[in-house]
């Protein structure tokens, strides 16, 4: 029997099933008519819906609101720059940015989890600040004009050998790491520790009433978080070849917030189809008025007036709906009273 | 001993007294946050778009021939409906909605990036510089400091002690502490608590502006200009504790001092770094901040 948070996943499985087509096609098709603007947006949108759905993880299934998730994505920019130019091995910087992102999540959590709320959004907050203005002013790291010259590499994935250099290649390595980190999270999501993470949303006083410990899921949700976020940042100088402080500031953070909320917090796939609007809009809109923020402002603020999920909302309870017959039908054949 | 004298007399005296002037300033935005805070448990973070606000309507009208002493009252009594109508029907509308704090805080975020676009559209991306009120400067001890900024320090200090006597001292202010501290109790005992939110938060709404007006002859006008300063703001109103007054006072002129001598010490660009260090540290420890909150100290 299935409960409600395997039917709400379902739901966003099929969700991303429809995105990952969808995004195949595009690429593909893209390629065949010799796009490269257009491939690499998308592949930028892909790299920073990752820092979305680490959001999406503390915001939508823990309750915590991170206003300095962008800091993450940029220790892991910062670190995969700086091998890559000592080094050009893509495992190697990818590892290097994880490892890093981990240590800094690690250290991150065990100050901001000492407070709760509204004080937890600003710990974050001031954390990402005061690592962005450290390395806006360390000339070593390039201080404001951030690090340039980062070569393209070459990915060695056992059976094939693809290169950032090509839009389409890269764009379809970054669309499976996206997939595996979705996948990944839906997993943990679903297993008993992810239910504990979630429950500490719904109701945290209670989670010690069943024996649990808060703190623990708490910080594992946390440091999953930041892993994802310097993960994905350390993809961003491979498409870019360069990192600029700017990665770190507010604006980087509150762009993806905009993500999480606008595609539909606590959904995961949300926060990737946000992402994707949310730069698709940017460039579309960007292209003929240069204040796509007033618009972007509006859709957000109606987001959390009136769409607690965001747009996926709107599309989401239909697919549970479906979903639930189909188990219920499946329930009755097993049972021998098949229609 | 005299190169001491001089040092002190010509270098770290003046660099104090500026680090006073934006301590004024900052501390002005800061109530209006921290009132705002205290009462509706609201982090206003379009607070810094209001001060933007407040500066560019003085430019505005300013360029209709409107004195600069009038605009000083007039530009927060303008502010005051927005402010009514902003808590009316946007913020009040997810008080109840799960976690108020959240969701608050993201509504006036989404608000301020319209906000912010709005002025972009009126008056366009360029910084304006609108002249001094008061020109010249002004001897002391025999340091020239610019006399628009020994008045700035004197107005703020008199609208700090005005905004404290209203909110201690008054029965407005008593109510206003009453339903912050028991709304349910202040609304049984005849508080109009509704009133008291939309007022409450059309008064912060109104110090921001007041601010903004205050400070345009001294900083650039221009739309994202809310953006660093506010910054400093709530980093003042977490340290002073949040919905305390004195504790904005007093945390908002000791940070920016703090500022001011480190900038002489070490190069000023670790100010920030500093100012968010402090932030953190006291989030950490005491995220009540030093003082308690309005109504509960």
């Amino acid at each position: 029997m299935l409960d409600r948070l395997d039917i709400s996943l379902r739901a966003n499985h099929v969700l991303f099933v429809i995105l990952f087509t969808a995004a195949f096609v595009f690429g593909v098709m893209a390629s065949m008519t010799g796009d490269r603007f257009y491939l690499r947006l998308a592949t930028e949108a892909l790299i920073l819906s990752g820092l979305a759905l680490s959001i999406d993880i503390l915001l939508g299934f823990t309750g915590l609101l991170s206003l300095g998730q962008a800091l993450f994505f940029g220790v892991g920019a910062y670190v995969s720059a700086l091998v890559l130019r000592e080094v050009p091995s893509f495992w190697l910087a990818l590892g290097a940015a994880s490892g890093a992102s981990l240590v800094a999540g690690v250290v991150g959590g065990l100050i901001a989890n000492r407070v709760r709320g509204v004080y937890f959004a600003l710990i974050t907050f001031g954390m990402a600040q005061i690592v962005a203005k450290i390395i806006y002013n360390t000339r070593s790291l390039g201080a404001s004009d951030g690090l340039i010259g980062i070569p393209v590499v070459e990915i060695p994935l056992g059976f094939v050998t693809l290169s950032a250099g090509n839009p389409l290649e890269f764009f379809l390595v970054v669309l499976g790491g996206i997939t595996l980190i979705y996948a990944g999270m839906s997993y943990v999501l679903s297993s008993p520790f992810g239910r504990v993470m979630i429950a500490l949303k719904a109701n945290e006083k209670r989670v010690p009433y069943l024996g649990y410990s808060t703190w623990a899921p708490r910080m594992v949700a946390y440091v999953l978080a930041a892993v994802i976020a310097g993960t994905v940042g350390g993809l961003y100088p491979m498409l870019r070849g360069f990192v600029s402080p700017e990665l770190m500031f507010f604006s980087a953070s509150g762009d993806a917030l905009i993500m999480v909320i606008i595609g539909g917090s606590g959904t995961l796939v949300g926060a990737i189809w946000g992402a994707i609007l949310l730069v698709a809009f940017k460039s579309v809109v960007g292209s003929w008025t240069e204040h796509h923020l007033i618009i972007v402002g509006l859709m957000f603020m109606a987001a959390v007036l009136f769409m607690k999920r965001g747009l996926i909302g709107l599309v989401k309870p239909m697919i549970e709906r479906r979903l639930v017959r189909i188990e219920a039908a499946r329930e009755m054949r097993k049972e021998g009273k098949a229609p | 001993m005299p190169d001491i004298m001089d040092y002190l007399q010509f270098i770290l005296a003046p660099q104090m007294l500026n680090g006073l002037a934006l301590g004024i300033s900052v501390v002005l935005v800061a109530l209006g946050l921290t009132i705002i805070f205290g009462l509706l448990d609201v982090i206003n973070m379009s607070h810094g778009e209001f001060y933007a606000v407040g500066a560019f309507t003085a430019l505005a009208l300013s360029a209709l021939g409107l004195n600069y002493w009038v605009l000083l009252a007039l530009v927060p009594i303008l502010l005051l409906p927005v402010g009514v109508l902003v808590e009316r029907y946007l913020i009040r509308r997810v008080y109840d909605g799960g976690d108020r704090h959240v969701s608050t805080l993201l509504l006036t975020f989404g608000l301020a990036l319209v906000i912010e676009d709005i002025l972009k559209i009126i008056f366009g991306p360029n910084t304006h510089r609108p002249a001094t009120p008061l020109p010249g400067a002004t001897e002391i001890l025999g340091v020239f400091i610019p006399t628009y900024r020994l008045a700035l320090i004197g107005i703020g200090f008199v609208v700090i002690a005005a905004v404290a006597l209203v909110v201690y001292r008054t029965r407005l202010g008593a109510m206003v502490r009453a339903a912050s501290y028991d709304r349910n109790m202040a609304a049984s005992l005849g508080v109009r608590v509704g009133w008291v939110y939309s007022g409450a938060y059309a008064f912060g709404i109104a110090l921001a502006g007041l601010a903004g007006v205050l400070l345009a002859p001294i900083y650039s006008v221009f739309p994202t200009m809310g953006h660093d300063f506010i910054l400093l703001a709530v980093t003042v109103v977490i340290v002073g504790g949040m919905g305390s007054i004195w504790g904005a006072v007093v945390a908002g002129i000791s940070l920016t001092q703090v500022q001011a001598i480190s900038a002489l010490i070490i190069s000023p660009v670790w100010g920030d770094a500093i100012i968010f260090g402090v932030m953190v540290v006291v989030l950490m420890f005491r995220p009540q901040g030093i003082f308690g909150r309005i109504g509960h100290a």
